[in-house]
């Protein structure tokens, strides 16, 4: 069919619409409908057949180790650097500040051009950070270079052109020049921090995108051309940054707003965290949901999911909640071991953010309480 | 150019007006739309063929837990001898070697052989906490039991009205927001998602808190909208200015809590 000679009457037009929208819902009901006969067990029944133990947790097996202080409003979003301990976290205070997570120092405290902002990231080699927010624009900075004369360091480079706000960024790992944004405009882009110039927009009108706000995204780590985005629109989607057009795969089952997205450390299942309180684990092969993760509250008020992060070797899962609970899921049996907002030192508002360093032995927490915390392991190893 | 007859026995013609363009555009979007409804069709129909030879949840169930047996995680509590690494990372974290073994209040235990002091924990309870039991695996001499990280709370009334980390209330728990001081609040001003703190919620209950300020009630932002605020007591009652259009708005809820920013002369409000 054409697109630019529209040859079909509107009445017409109206008729084929609806005949192929009928069409469309009875695939998606059989795909359904085949897909559930797939589904023989979940990772909780298949562990639990397998004899699995449960992961617990000793009274100081994980603990607050370091509260960083500084920011004067909500920890929105936070990022570890590959190497050497450092951590950027994006304020409602309007700063970004990277620190050292070991001595708490503060190396960087950068005031943004725009305060409201929603997202930060590291670059693959530390020398740079990226954030964005309500500005619909990317902001990066390099922290090697000199600051102004009011003390400020400058943006070395904008990504303007998404027409919402961002919500998410990434950069692309290995790759200091090329990052992924998801966007309050439905779609999300990969860019060439270079040029500035977008290389690909994921979504849109006229593509097989999300049709709502794209919240989070997570670039595979064991393959960097597959990324995998949740929205507002209940689903999560996951792209090849070789094929624009249409989403590899969508991935129904959350009853709410996606807000976090995390790949499996094995790079070929993510999990999920929504609005509706669950997380959720995808097999990205075969499209498969292999276990939800819910854990039911005494007045029904299950609160929603903000941030999600998967231990290093995928057996914990972390989830962050608006109430403030953290919970430590044992991802095997479906189980939570442990709640970091019952610790001591624990946070006194909402996890917003959560991240685990690149070698797997802390996890940094941050709220809208102003503070980040690292939290570690602090157990015993008694002497066999 | 002919003029139109005087004579009364012609009708009077209505001025000439040309006719409106067709509707082209919105014909192409239809089309548009019709065309990417068609190429859905074809991946679905290529999606139905393929999924009937995927493999089972079983199969991919198998992986994942192979995968996590695997791989060594230094956040799991283990009982064997690896992972000296990540135990004597805490030590590094956590401080100096134990000089005072008191049991009492104290709580210690070893890491391969050495002794380290725990911090106390803090105790927020309107009167001071009994000592906390602690355990010490390296001196059996010592005979005591787990320690307990929250506060061993000596409110007066039972421990039900005692909430968690804060002032022991005198007020029953259901008015006691959980992680703030005690509030006065009663239950419909402390919005059901805002649990910590009491506040005047000056938009009305259907704009304001969970699930409410949905789409249908957000801002675009920033430019054509105005977050100023009259300044604001502790408690929230500020609203902000912005015009509401669906559905492109984050995730906001038009009352905001304003905080006064170091960075900024005003007081700056942020609804996330």
């Amino acid at each position: 069919m054409s697109l630019s000679q529209p040859k079909m009457s509107v009445a017409e037009l109206k008729e084929r619409h609806l005949a192929a929208t009928d069409t469309l819902n009875n695939l998606k009901q059989r795909l359904n409908h085949t897909r559930r006969s797939l589904l023989d067990t979940d990772l909780a029944g298949y562990a639990r057949s397998q004899g699995k133990s449960p992961v617990t947790f000793g009274p100081t097996d994980l603990v607050c180790c370091r509260t960083l202080q500084g920011h004067t409003g909500k920890v929105y979003s936070l990022d570890w650097t590959s190497e050497r301990n450092r951590i950027v976290s994006a304020s409602q205070d309007g700063r970004l500040i990277v620190w050292n997570a070991l001595t708490r120092q503060k190396i960087h405290a950068i005031k943004l051009p725009c305060a409201w902002v929603m997202t930060t990231a590291f670059s693959p080699t530390g020398q740079s950070v990226a954030c964005g927010g309500l500005d619909s624009v990317c902001s990066i900075f390099n922290l090697n270079s000199a600051t102004d004369k009011d003390g400020n360091l400058p943006v070395s480079r904008m990504l303007s052109g998404h027409k919402g706000y961002i919500s998410s960024c990434q950069y692309v790992p290995d790759e200091d020049t090329h990052l992924i944004t998801g966007s309050g405009d439905q779609t999300c882009v990969l860019w060439d921090i270079t040029t500035g110039l977008k290389t690909s927009v994921f979504g849109g009108e006229f593509q097989s995108g999300h049709t709502a706000d794209v919240l989070s995204i997570s670039i595979n780590g064991s393959n960097s051309r597959i990324f995998a985005s949740g929205s507002c629109d209940a689903t999560a989607r996951l792209w090849d940054t070789r094929v624009a057009s249409r989403a590899v795969r969508t991935f129904h089952g959350h009853e709410g707003d996606v807000n976090s997205v995390k790949f499996f450390p094995d790079g070929n299942r993510f999990g999920t965290g929504s609005d509706d309180g669950t997380c959720r684990l995808f097999d990205i092969r075969t499209g498969h949901q292999l276990q939800v993760y819910c854990q039911k509250h005494s007045d029904n008020d299950i609160p929603p999911v903000t941030s999600i992060a998967f231990s290093i070797s995928g057996r914990l899962l972390f989830a962050g909640y608006t109430n403030g609970d953290c919970y430590v899921w044992d991802t095997l049996l479906a189980k939570v071991v442990l709640n970091l907002g019952s610790l001591q030192d624990s946070h006194e508002g909402r996890i917003s953010c959560l991240g685990l360093a690149a070698d797997g032995s802390a996890l940094c927490t941050g709220s809208w309480d102003t503070n980040l915390k690292i939290w570690a392991f602090g157990g015993h190893r008694r002497m066999v | 150019m002919a003029t139109a007859a005087s004579s009364s026995s012609l009708p009077s013609l209505p001025p000439p007006s040309p006719k409106s363009p067709p509707d082209l555009y919105g014909k192409r979007r239809d089309t548009a739309r019709l065309h990417m409804l068609d190429r859905e069709i074809t991946f679905l129909e290529v999606e139905l063929k393929n999924v009937e030879a995927l493999q089972p949840a079983s199969a991919c169930c198998k992986e994942v837990a192979d995968f996590v047996v695997a791989n060594s995680d230094p956040l799991l509590p283990s009982r064997s001898k690896k992972n000296h690494r990540s135990c004597r990372f805490w030590k590094w974290l956590c401080g100096l070697p134990c000089l005072n073994l008191s049991w009492i209040c104290c709580c210690c235990f070893c890491c391969e052989g050495f002794p380290v002091h725990l911090k106390l924990p803090s105790c927020h309870c309107c009167r001071p906490c009994s000592c906390c039991s602690c355990s010490c695996n390296c001196l059996p001499s010592i005979n005591c039991s787990l320690p307990k990280w929250l506060c061993c709370c000596l409110c007066p009334t039972s421990s039900s009205n005692c909430c968690k980390g804060s002032n022991c209330c005198s007020f029953s728990k259901s008015s006691c927001c959980k992680w703030s001081s005690c509030c006065s609040c009663s239950r419909s001003k402390c919005c059901k998602w805002r649990r910590r703190s009491c506040f005047s919620c000056s938009c009305p209950e259907s704009k304001c808190c969970q699930g409410s300020c949905g789409f249908g009630n957000c801002c675009i932002l920033p430019s054509s909208c105005s977050f100023q605020c009259p300044s604001c007591p502790s408690c929230c009652s500020c609203k902000c200015s912005c015009t509401c259009s669906c559905p492109s708005c984050p995730k906001v809820h038009p009352c905001c809590c304003c905080t006064k920013s170091f960075w900024r002369s005003a007081f700056c409000c942020f609804c996330c």
